[in-house]
């Protein structure tokens, strides 16, 4: 064997090695070639909500991922306080209109929102921008105001939190999206993607007084997923959280990240607001809570994460 | 057309263009009508009267004076509800015993007057107790408010229940909140007692115990229309008698008795012969010709009420005055009972704008317009939990919800300015009360665990969360910015007793402002992860 041979082969066979075996069976199976794995975290910067959207969705290998055709889709942001965009109360409106446009071009059949407001709904639906953004956008906001849109679910993976009413809407949907905003919490400290569960349930005065972070951590095990969580960071409300008091508890930071993994995600979002306010990981108990149910992984070191700088 | 019909039409008209919006304002669960339509409310004359306003006030007293009690058969709800069912009972009688049911039946001065005096005497001491019973828009809006609200939230959420089934959220489900046990009770007394003396004998609730009717009846006896018989056309028939819901017409004598007649001209409409005409009172015609018939009809029996009224007026001075004095001496002896520790025994919470509660005690008379408008729903009448002079009265309860920060419904609303109109600036700094923290019944002390909800709902703040054992924070009250709004009450999680109270101010105070704090620029460029 000639010298040129043999390195030509060697090289080809230290490729073979080196290839990903669920790579191959993906581009087998789509007759596709992968150019490169989805990675686990997005994080983008420095972009408008809707670009940087885009931006994410992109990296994660499109919303056709997540949506498909003629599903029903569900969007949980929060729109929990009488608060203008501006007060970073809320979830950004043009982000949670983004992707509804962005749900609806993946086919999906309606695409309806709500939330389990504390402020009076129809003040939070308005003032937020928020329902005025999804109606344009072509979704549908539902009210969340009577106990009679919540029904009774098991939480069997619950520690504490055993059963809980949830919104109709989401026991309906084929898939849904959890879109918090990142802010600081009295109660809970940090209030993101984990917390933002306590909008889809009834009876949030139980979760008070049975231990906040377990029944945080419980609640998200609920058997129906989000298919992704977006954390919406383009302003955030670092301190006087979750109402605030004036625009000098928010700062604006254009910061979208998104992910399958909800405690990659907390954790993630808790890294990025420890740059503008210092908090302990160990403070915001459900984020240790919710790896110690499995929900996901505090270790970002394992994860292939995608920064993006617009 | 006749004269006749003409006027009743126009009546009718009038009284629909008044009674529809007033009592979609009660009824408006979706807050759909503008907020500016409560100025039809100021128009009442018992709201006109506490609130102070002179030029609404001078403006129904010429009304009455040209007129007569055109305001009993068009303005006020209660007398346009009374035609409604007047109407409905008449439905499928024959009209000798339906529409034209009723007999010229003599006054009854002195209950009328009587009861109108001991009113008045009772409001000017200070105890309104009794105008609250007997006012007739608050009357109306506590059976609007308490009957025919909740009637209309049950076919909403029927309809809403459907609608939800096409993805169509215009309609919504709507929890009945705002109606208490005293104030059904209140509401549906009062309309069971409109029909009963409707069916019985017409407007006779106003023509006996409305202050309000009998305050313009004094005054419509010398107003300058009214309705009178052309003798020489009458054929005595009796039809326009038996059409009088008033009962004030007397065919033998062909008389009307103007200080009763509320002006809706169905005598008019139901003779047949044009005897009747609504036109200069014979008063002011020729006082020659007429000073006969008005010496024996009018002035006689007018002198011989005014009289047993003013001995009347007399004797209860100093009864009304022993009574109110009492219902005072209640007041303060209540007030030296509320023992510190024992929320039990607290006062209510009056309204942002009230200023003090006894101002309050002493003007609202619990129409329930606050009531129903209060977009959090947390106005709640109360019964006799805080005592006699507080019955019907809302109060903020904080058991399900609070008080919106910026919202100032309420004090806009109220007819008879008891809640009087503040700005925004000055509702945020209104302290209505103030939040106690029982730290031994907080869950943050007992389980050891996070919480934080009073805080989480705190506006301005006053409720923050203070760094406690370890990683824990517990809720910390600083009295000056709390305004008392109950955000922190309302989602308290601990239970039998909440950890954290709202204790009434009864004189309210100024509250200070938050701290403003600067807006300093943060800058981050990288993830941070």
């Amino acid at each position: 064997m000639k010298r040129r041979d043999f390195l030509k082969t060697s090289a080809v066979a230290g490729a073979a090695l080196s290839l990903n075996f669920d790579g191959l069976q993906a581009a087998l199976s789509s007759n596709t070639v992968a150019v490169e794995k989805a990675p686990d975290l997005v994080a983008v910067m420095g972009g408008e909500p809707a670009a940087m959207l885009d931006k994410a969705l992109e990296a994660l290998g499109g919303i056709g991922k997540f949506v498909k055709k003629g599903q029903k889709v569900v969007i949980k942001p929060n729109i929990g306080w009488d608060r203008a965009p501006e007060m970073a109360g809320n979830t950004n409106p043009e982000l949670v209109a983004a992707l509804v446009k962005q749900c609806l071009g993946a086919g999906a059949q309606k695409v309806t929102v709500f939330d389990h407001t504390c402020d009076n709904w129809q003040k939070c639906y308005e003032t937020s921008g928020i329902s005025d953004a999804v109606k344009k956008a072509g979704g549908i906001m539902m009210p969340g105001n009577d106990e009679k849109y919540y029904k009774e679910v098991a939480i069997p993976g619950g520690i504490t939190l055993k059963n809980a009413k949830i919104h109709e809407s989401l026991i309906d949907a084929d898939v849904w999206i959890n879109v918090p905003v990142l802010k600081n919490h009295g109660g809970a400290k940090l209030t993101c993607a984990m917390k933002n569960y306590m909008g889809i349930v009834w009876d949030r005065r139980y979760f008070h007084s049975n231990d906040l972070q377990q029944c945080i951590a419980d609640i998200c095990t609920w058997n129906k997923k989000p298919v992704l969580n977006i954390v919406d960071a383009y302003r955030i409300m670092h301190k006087n959280g979750p109402q605030g008091k004036s625009l000098s508890d928010v700062a604006q930071l254009k910061t979208l990240i998104a992910s399958t993994n909800i405690v990659a995600t907390d954790t993630a979002a808790l890294r990025f607001f420890n740059q503008v306010e210092k908090l302990d990981i160990s403070a915001v108990g459900h984020i240790g809570k919710g790896e110690a149910l499995k929900l996901g992984t505090s270790n970002l070191d394992k994860l292939t994460i995608k920064r993006i700088k617009i | 057309m006749k004269q006749t019909s003409l006027l009743k039409r126009l009546r009718v008209i009038l009284a629909i263009l008044f009674f529809v919006p007033i009592i979609l304002y009660f009824v408006d669960l979706a807050n759909l009508l503008p907020d500016s339509l409560h100025g039809l409310l100021h128009l009442q004359i018992v709201p006109a009267i506490l609130a102070g306003i002179l030029w609404i006030i001078i403006a129904q007293l010429l009304l009455v004076l040209v007129f007569g009690r055109l305001y009993c058969s068009v303005i006020c709800p209660a007398g346009v509800l009374q035609d409604i069912i007047n109407r409905i009972y008449c439905i499928g009688k024959k009209k000798k015993n339906g529409k034209r049911r009723f007999r010229y039946k003599k006054p009854m001065n002195l209950l009328r007057y009587g009861l109108l005096a001991i009113t008045t005497l009772l409001a000017v001491f200070g105890s309104i107790e009794l105008l609250l019973l007997l006012d007739p828009y608050s009357n109306f809006g506590r059976v609007a408010a308490n009957l025919f609200r909740p009637l209309v939230i049950w076919v909403n959420n029927l309809i809403s229940d459907v609608l939800m089934k096409f993805d169509n959220y215009t309609l919504y489900h709507v929890t009945i909140e705002t109606i208490t046990t005293p104030s059904l009770i209140a509401g549906a007394v009062v309309l069971l007692l409109f029909i009963g003396m409707v069916a019985w004998r017409g407007r006779l609730f106003c023509n006996t115990l409305c202050p309000v009717g009998s305050l313009l009846g004094l005054i419509s006896r010398y107003s300058l229309l009214n309705i009178n018989f052309d003798k020489n056309a009458c054929i005595q028939c009796g039809k326009c008698e038996k059409s009088c819901k008033a009962e004030a017409i007397d065919m033998a004598s062909m008389q009307v008795d103007n200080s009763r007649c509320v002006d809706c001209f169905n005598c008019i409409s139901s003779c047949s012969k044009n005897a009747l005409h609504y036109s200069i009172n014979p008063l002011f015609k020729n006082k020659e010709i007429n000073k006969d018939t008005v010496r024996t009809a009018n002035v006689s029996s007018s002198r011989r009420s005014f009289l047993s009224t003013g001995i009347t007026v007399a004797s209860t001075v100093p009864l009304a005055a022993a009574f109110a004095e009492q219902v005072n001496g209640q007041k303060r002896h209540r007030k030296r009972a509320h023992g510190e520790g024992n929320e039990a025994n607290w006062s209510p919470v009056t309204p942002p704008g009230s200023i003090s509660l006894e101002r309050f005690k002493d003007t609202c008379t619990g129409c329930h317009l606050c009531v129903v408008q209060c977009p959090t729903h947390i106005l709640k009448p109360a019964g006799l939990e805080y005592g006699f002079d507080y019955l019907l009265k809302p109060h903020l309860s904080y058991n399900s919800s609070y008080c919106n920060y910026e919202c100032t419904v309420c004090s806009d609303v109220c007819p008879n300015h008891a809640i009087k109109p503040l700005t925004v600036e000055q509702k945020i700094t209104t302290q209505v009360g103030i939040a106690h923290f029982i730290k031994h019944r907080c869950i943050v002390e007992i389980d050891g665990t996070d919480c934080g909800a009073c805080s989480e709902h705190c506006p301005t703040q006053a409720v923050k969360m203070v760094p406690y054992k370890g990683d824990l924070r517990i809720p910390h009250v600083e009295p000056e910015i709390c305004i008392g709004c109950g955000g922190c009450e309302s989602i308290c999680p601990a239970r039998p007793a909440r950890a954290i109270i709202i204790k009434a101010n009864e004189v309210h105070l100024l509250a200070e402002k938050p701290k403003e704090e600067e807006i300093k620029e943060v800058v981050v460029d990288e993830f941070g992860f």
